[in-house]
C-alpha cells in the first residue's frame, strides 16, 4: 500500500457554483445567454400573469354545478331515459360492460409486465371506485350503481390472477377474450329480444361516452386491417387493383369525414333497399372506418417505402413466397416503424367519433350541447362543461399516445 | 395476338399447373374485384336513380338558377335573399376559402413559432411549446371550437364591450377593426395596379441583385433594395393618384357602436363564428404544424452544420443557406397536408354558426336536390384537395435532390 505522501492527491475543487445543482441547470438552461434570459424573464412573466387569471378564474369564477348535474348522463346519454328503457333500470349495462373491460385490463397488466400497463388497470379501478363515493344522494345514484361502480376493482384483480395462474395468460388469449368480450358488450348495450332484463334499446338511444368509445373501438379494431388491404393493394404490381386502392384512398382523403357521414344519411338509404339500412349508427360506423382506413393506409404504405428492399430481396432469395415476404418480412417491419402514425391515426379516430352529431346521434358533446342549448340557466357555464370535456378526451388521447410510446419501447429492445 | 401465343402455349404446356400460375391468379384477382366494383357501383347508381324516379324526388341541376331565398351569416361577397343557388353556393365556398387561407397563413406562422420555440436551449420556453402541443393536439377540435364558442358568447354586449384605443371592439358581437374602405373606386382600383405593379417590380429587382451577388460575390442588398424600390413606388402612386382624383384611393374607416342596442357600423367585424372557429382552427393545426416544424429542423444532421461551419460560414448563414433548406424538404409536405387538414376541418364551422361550403350545402338540400348538391360538393372539396396536391406536387419538384 503506497503511502498517502508518495502521491499527494491532487487538491479535487469542486464545480464551481454555476456548474452544479440547481444553480448550475438554472445558468445552462435558462440564462446562458442575453436572450435567453430575457426570453426567460418574459415567459415566465406570461405564464405568471396567465396562471394568476386562470387559476383564480377556475376557483373562484367558474361554476362547475353543471358538470354534477348531468353526472352518469355523460356517460350514457339517454341510454337509461323511459324512451329509451322503458320500465327498467338499464344503467347496470354499461357498468357490466365495463366490469369486462376491467378484467382485460387486469390481464393486459399481467401478460405484459409493463408499467403502462400496471398504471392504466389500477387507474380505471381507482378512477371508477372513486365514482361510487361521489356524495349524491342515494336516490340519484342507487346503491346498484355505487356497487357495481366498486365492483371494478376486483375485476381488474380477478383478471390479473386469471392471467397469472391459468393457461390464459397469453396474448393470444387476451386479443380473443377481447373480441368475445366486445361481442358480449354490443349484445349488452344493444339487448336481446325475448331475454328478461336484456330488452332491446334502439341504438337511436345510444349516447354519451360510451358511444364515443364502441365507435372508437370498433373502428381501431377493422380499419388496420382493411387499411394494412388497402396499402397492399396500391402497392401491387396489377394495375387494376392498385387504380381501385388509389381512387377509394384518394376520394376519402380528399372529404371532409362530416360531408361524407352526411352522404351516407342521405344517399344510401336511397340506394339500398329500405329495410336493409334504417340504422343510422351502423352507417356511421362504417363511414368513419372506411375513412380511418385510407388515413391508415398510407401511413402503411410509407412505412413499406420506407422499408430497405433488401429486406425483401434476402426473404426472396431464402426462398420465400411472396405472401410469406409480405406478411413475415416486410408488414412486420413496416408496421413497427410507423406505430406512432398509426396511433396517431388511431387518435384522430377517436376524436372523429365526435362528428356523429351530424347524422343526429348524441354523443358526450352533442348531448352536452343539447343540454346546453335546452336549459338557459346552464348556458352560463358553457365553458366549464367544456373544459370538462376537454379534460375527459385529453386523458383518454393522452394515454393512448403514452401506451404508444411504451409499446415503441419495448419493440426497440431487440432492434437496437 | 397475345391471346393466339397464349392459345398455342397451352397445347404443349407442361410448366406450372394453370390454376396456381402467378400470371393466371393475378388476372383472375384483378378480373374479380373489377366486375365486384362495378357492380357495386352501378347498382348504387341505378338503384339511387330508380329510387329517385319512384319516389319522384326532384334531381338534375335546373335548381342552380333558381332564388336560394335563404339567409347566409357572415358571407364575404355581396349577397341577397333573391339571389341564385348557383351564386349563394359560389358565396359559401368563398367563405370557406376565406377561412382556410387566414386559418392557414395564421397556423403556419404559429406553429413555426411553436415548433422553433420547442427544440430552444431555454428550458422554460421549450416546456412551454410541449405542454402547447401536448394539450391542443389532443383534444378534439369541436370540442375546442364549442369552447371559443361559448368564450365569444360569454362576453359582453356590444354597449358594454371591451374598447382598445378607440377603434377596436370586442363584445359578443365578434372583433370589429378599423380597415381601410375605397372613398373613390377609379382611384382605388389605379392604386391598386400601381401597388401590384411595385410589387411585381420589386421580384424582379431582388432576383437581378440575388443573381448578381451570386455570381459576382458583390454585397447587392437584394432585400432591402426590392422593399425599399416597392414602397417607394406604392407611396409616390398614392400621392399621384390623390392629386389627379382630388381624393385619395382609401380612406380608414373605424367602427362605432350605433343606437341604444349598440350594432356596430363601419370598419370590419369578424362574426363571433368565425372568431371561435378561426382560434379553434388555428390553434389546432398550429400544433400538429410545431412537431412538424421541430421534427423537420431535427431531421438535419448535426453533421451538416459543423460542415458548413468549418467552411467558414457564419451562424445565420449555414442556418440560413444549409439548415434551413434541408429542414424545408421535410417540412412542407407534411405542412401541405395539415393545410388541407385545415380546409376540411372548417367544415365543422356549421356547429358553431358560421356559413361555411358544407353548412350552406347541408341547408340547401332542405329545398333542392340532394344528390345533385352532393355532387357539386364532393367536386368543391375534390378541387381544393387537388389544388393543394398540386402545390405540394411543384413544390417537390423544385426541390428534388439533383441526380435523384
Amino acid at each position: 500500500m503506497a503511502s498517502a505522501t508518495d502521491t499527494p492527491p491532487g487538491v479535487v475543487l469542486p464545480p464551481p457554483i454555476t456548474e452544479r445543482g440547481g444553480v448550475g441547470w438554472a445558468y445552462a438552461n435558462l440564462f446562458s445567454t442575453w436572450y435567453n434570459t430575457v426570453l426567460t424573464f418574459i415567459y415566465a412573466a406570461l405564464l405568471g400573469v396567465a396562471l394568476w387569471f386562470g387559476l383564480s378564474w377556475i376557483v373562484l369564477e367558474a361554476d362547475w354545478k353543471v358538470i354534477a348535474t348531468l353526472g352518469g348522463r355523460l356517460i350514457i346519454g339517454q341510454y337509461n331515459t323511459e324512451f329509451a328503457c322503458p320500465g327498467q333500470n338499464c344503467f347496470w349495462r354499461p357498468q357490466a360492460s365495463l366490469l369486462l373491460v376491467s378484467v382485460l385490463l387486469g390481464m393486459a397488466w399481467a401478460v405484459s409486465g409493463d408499467k403502462a400497463a400496471k398504471r392504466i388497470a389500477i387507474g380505471v379501478a381507482a378512477i371508477t371506485v372513486a365514482f361510487a363515493f361521489l356524495p349524491y344522494s342515494m336516490d340519484q345514484m342507487g346503491l346498484d350503481v355505487r356497487l357495481l361502480l366498486v365492483a371494478n376493482l376486483p375485476a381488474v384483480a380477478a383478471g390479473w390472477v386469471l392471467a397469472r395462474y391459468t393457461p390464459l395468460g397469453t396474448v393470444r388469449w387476451i386479443v380473443i377474450l377481447g373480441v368475445l368480450f366486445f361481442l358480449v358488450i354490443l349484445v349488452l348495450v344493444g339487448g336481446l329480444p325475448g331475454v328478461p332484463g336484456l330488452q332491446p334499446v334502439s341504438t337511436i338511444y345510444w349516447g354519451g361516452l360510451m358511444l364515443n368509445l364502441l365507435l372508437a373501438v370498433t373502428g381501431i379494431t377493422l380499419s388496420l386491417p382493411i387499411g394494412i388491404a388497402l396499402a397492399l393493394g396500391r402497392r401491387s404490381s396489377l394495375p387494376l387493383v392498385k387504380l381501385l386502392c388509389v381512387v377509394f384512398i384518394e376520394v376519402m382523403r380528399g372529404m371532409p369525414l362530416i360531408t361524407l357521414l352526411f352522404m351516407s344519411q342521405v344517399l344510401v338509404p336511397l340506394a339500398f333497399p329500405q329495410d336493409f339500412s334504417t340504422n343510422s349508427l351502423f352507417r356511421a360506423g362504417v363511414i368513419l372506418t372506411l375513412f380511418s382506413s385510407a388515413y391508415m393506409a398510407e401511413n402503411i404504405r410509407g412505412g413499406l417505402q420506407a422499408l430497405h428492399p433488401g429486406q425483401v430481396e434476402a426473404a426472396r432469395a431464402l426462398g420465400l413466397a411472396g405472401w410469406q415476404t409480405t406478411l413475415l418480412i416486410s408488414l412486420p417491419q413496416a408496421i413497427r416503424n410507423v406505430i406512432p402514425a398509426i396511433v396517431g391515426q388511431f387518435i384522430s379516430l377517436f376524436k372523429d367519433t365526435l362528428l356523429v352529431y351530424i347524422i343526429g346521434m348524441l354523443d358526450v358533446v352533442e348531448f352536452s350541447r343539447a343540454f346546453i342549448q335546452g336549459n338557459a340557466k346552464y348556458l352560463a357555464s358553457a365553458r366549464e362543461l367544456f373544459l370538462f370535456l376537454a379534460l375527459v378526451f385529453w386523458i383518454f388521447t393522452y394515454t393512448m399516445s403514452y401506451v404508444s410510446r411504451r409499446v415503441e419501447a419495448h419493440l426497440r429492445v431487440g432492434h437496437r | 395476338m397475345i391471346m393466339i401465343e397464349a392459345l398455342r402455349g397451352l397445347t404443349y404446356y407442361k410448366g406450372v399447373p394453370l390454376w396456381r400460375h402467378a400470371l393466371v391468379i393475378q388476372w383472375a384477382l384483378q378480373i374479380i374485384s373489377g366486375v365486384i366494383v362495378v357492380v357495386l357501383v352501378t347498382t348504387f347508381f341505378t338503384n339511387i336513380t330508380n329510387t329517385i324516379q319512384d319516389r319522384e324526388i326532384p334531381h338534375g341541376f335546373s335548381f342552380l338558377s333558381r332564388e336560394y331565398q335563404t339567409p347566409i351569416g357572415q358571407h364575404f361577397l355581396p349577397y341577397e335573399s333573391s339571389d341564385s343557388f348557383l351564386y349563394a353556393f359560389g358565396v359559401a365556398a368563398t367563405n370557406t376559402i376565406i377561412v382556410s387561407v387566414v386559418g392557414v397563413i395564421l397556423a403556419t406562422a404559429l406553429g413555426i413559432v411553436v415548433g422553433v420555440a420547442r427544440i430552444s436551449g431555454n428550458w422554460l420556453v421549450s416546456r412551454t411549446s410541449l405542454i402547447y402541443i401536448e394539450i391542443f393536439r389532443n383534444i378534439p377540435l369541436l370540442v375546442q371550437l364549442f369552447f371559443w364558442f361559448y368564450v365569444v358568447l360569454a362576453l359582453p354586449p356590444v354597449r358594454q364591450g371591451y374598447v382598445i384605443a378607440d377603434r377596436i371592439y370586442i363584445n359578443n358581437a365578434g372583433l370589429s377593426l378599423p380597415w381601410p374602405s375605397p372613398s373613390n373606386w377609379d382611384a382605388a382600383w389605379v392604386w391598386l395596379a400601381v401597388a401590384l405593379a411595385s410589387i411585381i417590380a420589386a421580384m424582379v429587382l431582388y432576383h437581378a441583385l440575388t443573381r448578381r451577388e451570386t455570381l459576382t460575390g458583390r454585397a447587392s442588398y437584394p432585400l432591402v433594395t426590392g422593399s425599399v424600390i416597392a414602397v417607394a413606388i406604392a407611396v409616390a402612386g398614392w400621392l399621384f393618384v390623390s392629386a389627379a382624383f382630388g381624393d385619395a384611393p382609401f380612406a380608414i374607416s373605424d367602427p362605432a357602436p350605433q343606437g341604444t342596442f349598440g350594432r356596430i357600423a363601419g370598419g370590419f367585424t369578424i362574426s363571433g363564428g368565425l372568431m371561435a372557429l378561426l382560434a379553434g382552427l388555428v390553434i389546432y393545426t398550429s400544433s400538429f404544424i410545431a412537431e412538424i416544424v421541430r421534427a423537420g429542423i431535427q431531421s438535419v444532421g448535426r453533421g451538416q452544420t459543423e460542415a458548413a461551419r468549418s467552411l467558414g460560414l457564419a451562424p445565420m448563414a449555414a442556418l440560413r443557406h444549409v439548415t434551413f433548406p434541408q429542414a424545408l424538404r421535410v417540412i412542407i409536405p407534411p405542412l401541405i397536408s395539415q393545410c388541407l387538414n385545415l380546409t376540411k376541418n372548417s367544415s365543422l364551422a356549421g356547429a358553431i354558426g358560421y356559413s361555411d361550403l358544407a353548412n350552406v350545402a347541408k341547408t340547401m338540400t332542405q329545398t333542392a336536390p340532394a344528390v345533385s348538391i352532393y355532387v357539386l360538393l364532393a367536386a368543391a372539396y375534390l378541387a381544393m384537395s387537388l389544388t393543394y396536391s398540386l402545390i405540394g406536387n411543384i413544390y417537390n419538384r423544385s426541390i428534388r435532390l439533383v441526380g435523384n
